[in-house]
């Protein structure tokens, strides 16, 4: 059923895809991203401190839960002919290979302005218990030129 | 072009030359380069995080849609964030925790533009013990249409 700006109510869930975090995913997000920072490549240096936090070995980056958000917003929205506008996320706890994240998103409001119409989206990302690695907030814009792809 | 070859991969190297948290004043511009986004660098990134709608790789559809083209997903500035800065930008300092970030997307990018790169760290502070820079960005195409605009915390390597 295509989600239409008028049928949507606050509380309506988006599901978004399951993802397998590896050492390969990270590696290949790494190649994707140019983001080679060793939080993400070297198990050595991930044995040490930052300051007063320790990860205690390599981690995903905190990216790829904003990019795996992101492709559920739009996969979402462009059936509907809607258009992201916006994300804002926030990390909670590091994601590790081995863990499998999944984002997810429930309708927050509707709005009208002069020239459109928007929806306000609260998303998460829990791993495989259920814990928050990622919070946040889209914002979609439902034109009312629709192209529906 | 050969931009992704002549990418460092090794983020130890130049490391010296990068500001610390005490060198970086807020409001003074970062040194960014520009960087033409080819088809293959989308559809890695896309790989990476697992986008296959068919915008992205199938022109043929793409042409049916808003956009009258392929376009990249909105998330990309993940990479133009790396691939519009110089090996010594402080984004790449070793460690460097990213805290969180906010993006506001106005086109999308395409393949074949030609983009660049406004930053700046914006604030910078100490909170619990921890050091944060907040940074702005603004990505422009060739015709100098804003993409995208986004803000990030950064914790501060130590």
């Amino acid at each position: 059923m295509t989600t239409t700006f008028e049928k949507l109510r606050a509380g309506d869930a988006i599901d978004g895809p399951a993802f397998a975090v590896s050492r390969d995913s990270i590696r290949l997000f790494c190649d994707a991203s140019l983001d080679y920072n060793p939080l993400h490549l070297d198990d050595e240096y991930m044995k040490g401190s930052f300051g007063k936090t320790n990860f205690g070995g390599i981690i995903m980056h905190g990216m790829n839960n904003f990019g795996l958000i992101s492709r559920m917003i739009t996969d979402w929205a462009y059936p509907a002919g809607a258009i992201h506008r916006r994300l804002e996320t926030r990390w909670v706890k590091p994601v590790r290979p081995g863990d499998t994240i999944q984002p997810s998103g429930t309708i927050k409001a509707k709005q009208v302005t002069e020239k459109s119409r928007w929806v306000l989206i609260d998303v998460v990302v829990k791993n495989q218990t259920g814990e928050k690695v990622a919070t946040g907030e889209a914002l979609v814009e439902f034109p009312r030129d629709l192209f529906c792809q | 072009m050969a931009q992704t070859q002549a990418f460092e991969t090794d983020f130890w190297k130049d490391a010296n030359l990068r500001k610390v948290w005490d060198d970086i004043v807020p409001g003074e511009p970062r040194k960014t380069i520009p960087y033409t986004l080819t088809k293959e660098a989308i559809e890695l990134y896309c790989k990476s995080v697992g986008e296959t709608h068919p915008i992205y790789f199938d022109e043929a559809y793409a042409k049916t849609t808003r956009y009258g083209g392929l376009i990249a997903p909105p998330s990309i500035h993940i990479l133009l964030m790396f691939s519009c800065t110089p090996a010594d930008d402080w984004m790449r300092s070793p460690g460097t925790v990213n805290a969180g970030q906010s993006w506001s997307y106005n086109i999308p990018a395409r393949p074949g533009d030609v983009i660049t790169l406004q930053a700046r760290a914006l604030d910078k502070f100490i909170k619990r013990e921890r050091l944060f820079v907040v940074h702005d960005n603004v990505f422009f195409n060739q015709k100098g249409d804003v993409i995208c605009s986004g803000r990030g915390w950064t914790i501060r390597p130590m």
